[in-house]
Parts: structure tokens; C-alpha cells; sequence
């Protein structure tokens, strides 16, 4: 069983995105050093402030692009918990969501 | 009885010091128990001057017939083809390594720079070195495509940084008992028995490979050097984790990345900045997938290991 708190947060992060959060999904980070610097400026936000985290995220409840990527091929998703281990980010997700620091 | 005789080109002797450390069999075995007589070796030759001299012109001139001619090292043909920036016994050693190859039953080249031209022959390439038949991946050798030696084999490649002592004195020992006809080779003319599965094969970190657990930095126990450190394991061909390094272990096993030294690509194609130990992406895709994997094929592999993640493959295996 999840703890109720993170199926709390999932509720919450879906019902951000369902109510059309507008958030950074382009540019996609091509290089290591274009993927760092998106960690270094979620690793600069307050830990609370998890709408900012979405956005710079890049955060969509919806697969994404023509490969249809999604959290479940990422390679930082954890199924049986239904969570996103990028410390970075460190929050619930669905499966069929993306962000745009997908990688697998 | 098989003779055998050994040189060295543009070399840093690594093979040889590989071959000294050998264990099944080991250099002596080769000696003892499979009757093979070591006409000459750099670091074990007795001969020296006009002796050695004339050892090697005997065996161009088939007074001595020689079995097994090996050869370490690039072919140095600086300056202008000339040879002569590697003289050895009184003229450019690549005249001997023609001469020699002429002549030999079989030909082995041990070592990258002798089978892909290795380091030195990366661009710039001021010795224009040359592996024996081949410059990187192409045919463009210094024996030439069709070279076949007395035996009808073209030459034998044990590439490596350095080969593996057991490559080296297993197929060695195969050509001088004569099995060396029955040795399969691959398109890149290296043993199959050793050259046909992956550097993966046996890695001890396969379980987090399937899972997509990231080791980020040297030496970690857990977590695969894929991802992140640019591990060459999945489209290097070689048994590095079948037969360990000095019977202990391999680089994936201790925590560093193959380098896929057992292709002709090493070390790291162009060695751009920024492309070593470092896992290139395309739209957060590793660029160099696994041998015969495609994208399309890659990414619903990965959705189906996902799907079929046991519980326990979230969990930290190594807690201590
Ligand atoms: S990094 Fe993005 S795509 Fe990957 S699991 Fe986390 S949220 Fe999903
Ligand atoms: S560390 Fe390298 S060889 Fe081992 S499983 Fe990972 S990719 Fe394969
Ligand atoms: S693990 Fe890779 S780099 Fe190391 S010796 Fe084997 S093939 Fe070469």
C-alpha cells in the first residue's frame, strides 16, 4: 500500500495539470549539460513549491511526442510506487504522464 | 613442434606484459606442455645483433619454417611510407613484418594497434600506422584485404588494450596443436569463441540494466555504467565478464565503464570533448543502443521490463 500522503499529492499534481497548468515542456534538454542546468534550476526552487517544480519540469498528463514517451519507459520511474526517483523532482506520477526530463 | 616468433611494432609492450601474465595456459605451458619452441620474443629472446639477424633471415629464407608469426603493435610507415621512424635489425620493421607474413603458416595480430592500428593510428596519425589487414573498421591494412597466410587464413585478430593473456595464449595454442583451421572468425577477422557475445555477458550489473538503475559514478556497486558513463558493454564484442581479468574481475564488475576496446571504434571514435564516459542522448535516447536493438524496439523494451519490474528491483540490493 502507497501512504496516503502520496496518493494525496498525486491528486493534487493531476488536478494542477487537469485544470490546463501551463508548464515548460520545450526546449528538451539534448546534452548532459542542457539536462543539468534544468536540475540546477529545480534544485534552486524551495523544497514546498511544487507548482514551480511542475513547470520547469515540464510536466504533461498526456504521453508525449511521436515516440509517445511516457513516465513508465522513463528510466527514473518506479512502478510499484507509481513515483518519479529523479531526486530532483521526487514526486507521484502516472504512468502515462511525461516531463521533459524523460530519459531512458 | 611449432615454431613461433614474435615482434613488435608501434607498441607500448601491454600485450606482452598480458601474455607473461597468462594462466590457462600460461607463457610456460606453451613451452612445456604444447611443444611450442618461442624462436624469439622482446622480452625473452636471448638473441641479439648479427644472432638475431640472422634467426629472422632464416626464417624468410625457409631455413627455419615458421609456424606462428605474431606481431604487437601498429605498422609504423612514417616518414612518407618509408618506415624508417621503426628500424629494426638493420632496416624498417615493417620490410620484416612483410617478409615474415610471407612466410608464416599463421599470422596473429595481437593487440589494437596490430589489428585496427589502436591509438597511434587515430587522427592525426603522425607514425600512419596501420593495423596488419585492417585501419579502424575498413580493410585498409598494411598486408592488404586478400592476404591469406601459408595456412589460407587471413590474419588472425585478438584486438584489445591490451588482449586478454588467455585469448592470446588459448588461440596460440589452438593454432600450434592444429586445430587453427577449425578457428571461426568474424567479419572483423577475430576468434568467434571469444568475439561473439557481448562484454555484457555475465556482467553482474545486467539486473539494473534491465531495471534502468543508473550507476553515476566510478566505483559504485550498484547500478548500471549505461546510462549515465557511457558503458560499452551492450556492443562490445568480447568475454571480459565470462574470463575475468586476472581471474578476479572485470572493469563493469569494479565499477568502470567498458571502453569497448575489442572494436576498432576505440578509444571513443574521435575522443571529441565531452564524449568520454559520457552516455550521448538524443531526445533523452542513448545514442549507441545495445547491438541490434532500434529506438522503436529499445523503447518498448523498456516498457515492457518496466511493466514486469519485480517489487524487489526498487528496492537497494546493497545495504551494509
Ligand atoms: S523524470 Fe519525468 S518522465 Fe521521468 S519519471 Fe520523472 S516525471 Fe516521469
Ligand atoms: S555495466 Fe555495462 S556491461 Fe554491465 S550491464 Fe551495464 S551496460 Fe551492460
Ligand atoms: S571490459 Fe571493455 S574496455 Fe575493458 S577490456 Fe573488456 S572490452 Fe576492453
Amino acid at each position: 500500500m502507497r501512504p496516503e500522503e502520496e496518493d494525496r499529492l498525486l491528486g493534487k499534481i493531476a488536478h494542477l495539470l487537469e485544470s490546463g497548468l501551463k508548464t515548460q515542456v520545450e526546449p528538451f534538454p539534448e546534452t548532459h549539460i542542457e539536462f543539468a542546468k534544468i536540475l540546477d534550476e529545480l534544485r534552486a526552487l524551495p523544497q514546498e513549491d511544487l507548482r514551480a517544480k511542475l513547470v520547469i519540469g515540464g510536466f504533461t498528463n498526456t504521453p508525449y511526442g511521436p515516440d509517445q514517451m511516457r513516465c513508465l519507459e522513463c528510466m527514473y520511474y518506479l512502478v510499484h510506487r507509481k513515483w518519479c526517483d529523479l531526486p530532483e523532482l521526487a514526486v507521484p506520477v502516472e504512468p502515462d504522464w511525461w516531463c521533459r526530463l524523460w530519459r531512458i | 613442434m611449432a615454431n613461433l616468433l614474435w615482434l613488435q611494432g608501434g607498441a607500448c609492450s601491454g600485450n606482452t606484459m598480458s601474455f607473461l601474465n597468462a594462466e590457462e595456459p600460461s607463457a610456460c605451458d606453451l613451452v612445456t606442455d604444447f611443444g611450442i619452441n618461442v624462436l624469439w620474443h622482446p622480452s625473452l629472446g636471448v638473441e641479439l645483433g648479427d644472432n638475431l639477424q640472422r634467426l629472422l633471415n632464416d626464417c624468410v629464407s625457409g631455413n627455419t619454417p615458421l609456424d606462428i608469426f605474431v606481431f604487437e603493435g601498429s605498422v609504423v610507415n612514417a616518414p612518407n611510407g618509408t618506415g624508417e621512424w621503426n628500424r629494426f635489425a638493420g632496416k624498417p620493421m615493417k620490410q620484416w613484418v612483410k617478409a615474415l607474413s610471407g612466410v608464416a603458416t599463421f599470422v596473429v595480430a595481437i593487440g589494437d594497434c596490430a589489428t585496427w592500428g589502436g591509438i597511434p593510428a587515430t587522427a592525426p596519425n603522425p607514425s600512419e600506422s596501420q593495423g596488419l589487414q585492417f585501419l579502424k573498421r575498413n580493410h585498409g591494412g598494411f598486408l592488404g584485404k586478400e592476404f591469406r597466410s601459408k595456412a589460407g587464413l587471413p590474419v588472425i585478430n585478438i584486438p584489445g588494450c591490451p588482449a586478454h593473456p588467455d585469448w592470446i595464449t588459448q588461440i596460440v595454442v589452438a593454432v600450434a596443436t592444429g586445430r587453427g583451421g577449425e578457428i571461426g572468425l568474424d567479419e572483423l577477422q577475430r576468434p568467434k569463441t571469444f568475439f561473439q557475445s557481448f562484454t555484457q555477458t555475465g556482467c553482474t550489473r545486467n539486473m539494473h540494466f534491465a531495471y534502468k538503475v543508473s550507476a553515476t559514478e566510478f566505483g559504485q556497486r550498484k547500478g548500471c555504467l549505461y546510462y549515465d558513463l557511457g558503458c560499452r558493454g551492450p556492443m562490445t564484442h568480447s568475454p571480459c565478464n565470462r574470463i575475468l581479468w586476472n581471474r578476479q574481475s572485470s572493469k563493469t564488475r569494479s565499477g568502470m565503464p567498458c571502453l569497448g576496446c575489442t572494436e576498432p571504434e576505440f578509444p571513443f571514435f574521435d575522443l571529441a570533448p565531452g564524449t568520454v564516459f559520457k552516455t550521448q542522448t538524443v531526445m533523452g535516447i542513448p545514442k549507441d543502443l545495445p547491438t541490434g536493438v532500434d529506438k522503436k524496439g529499445y523503447i518498448a523494451l523498456t516498457g515492457a521490463a518496466k511493466n514486469a519490474a519485480p517489487a524487489w528491483a526498487e528496492q537497494d540490493m546493497f545495504i551494509v
